[in-house]
């Protein structure tokens, strides 16, 4: 009984910020910047946390946001609904990331190792195990910040497709056919992308080991 | 993991369950396949290894997450609303060509860029001077303020007042602001863009003058920043004018450049007390993405709320506990906090 309730809440809960959306996104295509930035708070904490976590690079995922912002900015007149705006706006910005990954790849520079800190500007959860326990233990600070920089290099080797797919799945929480709206693809292609990332993953950690 | 590969590949039966262990681990599994996954993990030991390994994959990969921090998210958003600002100054014909001519396409091909600005070049060098000859027969020479339009010239003393479809068919091309010492007002001098073009001119006391200026707070998205924050500034002296009042809370509201929305703001402080102005400068407080707007908002409340035209209500209150909480700008916090301890016991008592 309990949880039916909760379940119709829930689901009016939906409803209303569906149409809430609607009316936002009809307001932006008739002109209305406000609506339009309304719609970009909604929802621009994902898009750069995903910018962030494909490409590493503070100045990279800027330009990502930046980029599929102002794409949806421009042919916002040609969303008709036929799907969510979440799922058209997601379709927009993954597109911009898979552009700049594949222009990344083909970039020599970025074929060359790269140091950490120096490539990214932040320091993450394995970076900071030296601060936090070097007293205790050096020789597993080490290894954990080896680690660190290994997964992100398997990550980096993985093509740009099986990364979005790894990442908006596993990182994002997305459902696999979901992925497969935004990516424009079926979900079968999603799981066997998938099925690659993680097999190359796991064959590059077993490397290391 | 490598002991598991090893022995999978000498146990072909398991590796028809390696995708299932992976979309398993993805929470994408149904049912049924989940239920033949468990018996066989439950009778298999390689693949309830792999099935660990594959969770320890998962759990690293989520410990090298990079979460954007605070300050990228606003410097993002900063960038992101001058972009668009650039974009609207850019108008309807810089989109058509940046989308008949993509940058992505001009740039790998610096040849085809060049005979494009070659070509450009050519024909605004043959056009250009055809259209000029052709504008300078059609414009009136507008050179000083008593010499203004050929048309409808309006000033303070003299000609009939311009219709409203006059000025709704106009827009403002310019403002010129002649101050005129002491108290009395500024001279003003509006041209507008029309079938014919029009030259208004007066001081903000004249009715064309400030419908003018009215028109251009109303109309905000056609026009350019530098003449919205004119209009402000002009109609600031007659803030006590409910239409004007109006139209400033309506640029507060909506206007999406942040200067022409603070000097409105600031227009507004000092207004006679009335619920819409106590309103927008909450609204403004609350939802203005702009830290200074919001700065302002206070400041305009702790002003009016000393002076005793806004009264410290519960409502106000409550919004200045939530930005004191939650506002992500440190400054705004500290204000709002002594904005609470300034007006909180006044209310109490």
């Amino acid at each position: 009984m309990g949880m039916s309730i909760a379940l119709e809440r829930d689901a009016s809960q939906a409803a209303v910020k569906a149409s809430e959306e609607k009316s936002l996104v009809l307001s932006a295509q008739a002109g209305d910047r406000l609506a339009f930035e309304e719609l970009v708070r909604r929802y621009d904490r994902e898009v750069l946390r995903l910018a962030t976590n494909l490409v590493h690079r503070p100045e990279d995922a800027r330009d990502i946001y930046q980029e599929g912002f102002l794409r949806v900015y421009r042919n916002l007149h040609r969303f008709r609904f036929e799907c969510s705006f979440y799922t058209w706006l997601y379709r927009i910005v993954t597109n911009v990331a898979l552009d700049h990954l594949r222009r990344r790849n083909t970039r020599r520079e970025d074929q060359a190792p790269v140091s950490e800190d120096a490539e990214s500007g932040t320091r993450d959860f394995f970076d900071r195990q030296p601060e936090m326990r070097a007293a205790a233990n050096p020789e597993k600070a080490l290894l954990g910040r080896e680690l660190g920089v290994h997964i992100r290099g398997a990550l980096r080797r993985l093509s740009p497709r099986e990364r979005m797919v790894f990442e908006m799945k596993h990182f994002q929480g997305m459902r696999l056919r979901a992925i497969g709206d935004m990516l424009g693809t079926s979900e079968e292609t999603v799981k066997n992308s998938l099925f690659r990332a993680t097999r190359k993953l796991r064959a590059s950690l077993n490397e290391m080991r | 993991m490598h002991r598991g590969k090893i022995n999978r590949a000498e146990q072909p039966a398991c590796s028809e369950f390696e995708p299932l262990l992976i979309l398993f681990a993805a929470g994408e599994l149904d049912a049924a396949a989940q239920s033949r996954l468990s018996e066989h993990l439950a009778a298999c030991g390689v693949c309830r290894a792999d099935f660990e390994e594959e969770k320890r994959l998962l759990s690293l990969f989520s410990e090298i997450r990079d979460e954007p921090d605070a300050a990228l998210l606003a410097s993002c958003r900063a960038s992101l609303m001058d972009a668009l600002d650039r974009e609207e100054e850019g108008g309807w014909w810089r989109r058509g060509v940046r989308a008949l001519v993509p940058s992505s396409w001009l740039a790998p091909r610096p040849a085809w860029s060049t005979a494009l600005l070659l070509m450009l070049g050519f024909s605004v060098g043959i056009l250009g001077p055809r259209y000029l000859l052709r504008s300078r027969v059609a414009t009136p020479r507008t050179g000083s303020i008593s010499a203004s339009s050929p048309v409808k010239p309006s000033t303070d003393s003299d000609t009939a007042p311009l219709s409203t479809l006059d000025l709704h068919s106009a827009e403002v091309a310019g403002i010129n602001v002649f101050p005129s010492g002491g108290d009395t007002p500024p001279q003003v001098e509006l041209q507008l863009k029309a079938q014919q073009p029009l030259m208004v001119h007066g001081t903000v006391d004249n009715d064309d003058v400030k419908r003018v200026l009215l028109d251009v707070l109303r109309n905000n998205q056609g026009s350019d920043p530098d003449v919205r924050l004119y209009a402000v500034d002009l109609l600031r002296a007659r803030n006590n004018d409910p239409e004007v009042r109006m139209a400033l809370c309506h640029a507060v509201h909506t206007d999406h450049n942040a200067a022409v929305r603070l000097k409105a703001l600031e227009a507004l402080n000092g207004a006679e007390s009335q619920e819409l102005v106590r309103q927008t400068l909450l609204d403004a407080l609350v939802d203005d993405q702009n830290p200074g707007v919001r700065v302002e908002a206070i400041n305009a409340l702790r002003d009016m709320a000393a002076s005793g035209q806004v009264s410290p209500d519960e409502h106000m209150l409550a919004v200045l506990r939530e930005r004191m909480r939650n506002d992500p700008n440190t400054y705004i916090r500290l204000q709002s906090a002594a904005a609470i301890r300034d007006l909180g016991p006044s209310q109490k008592f």
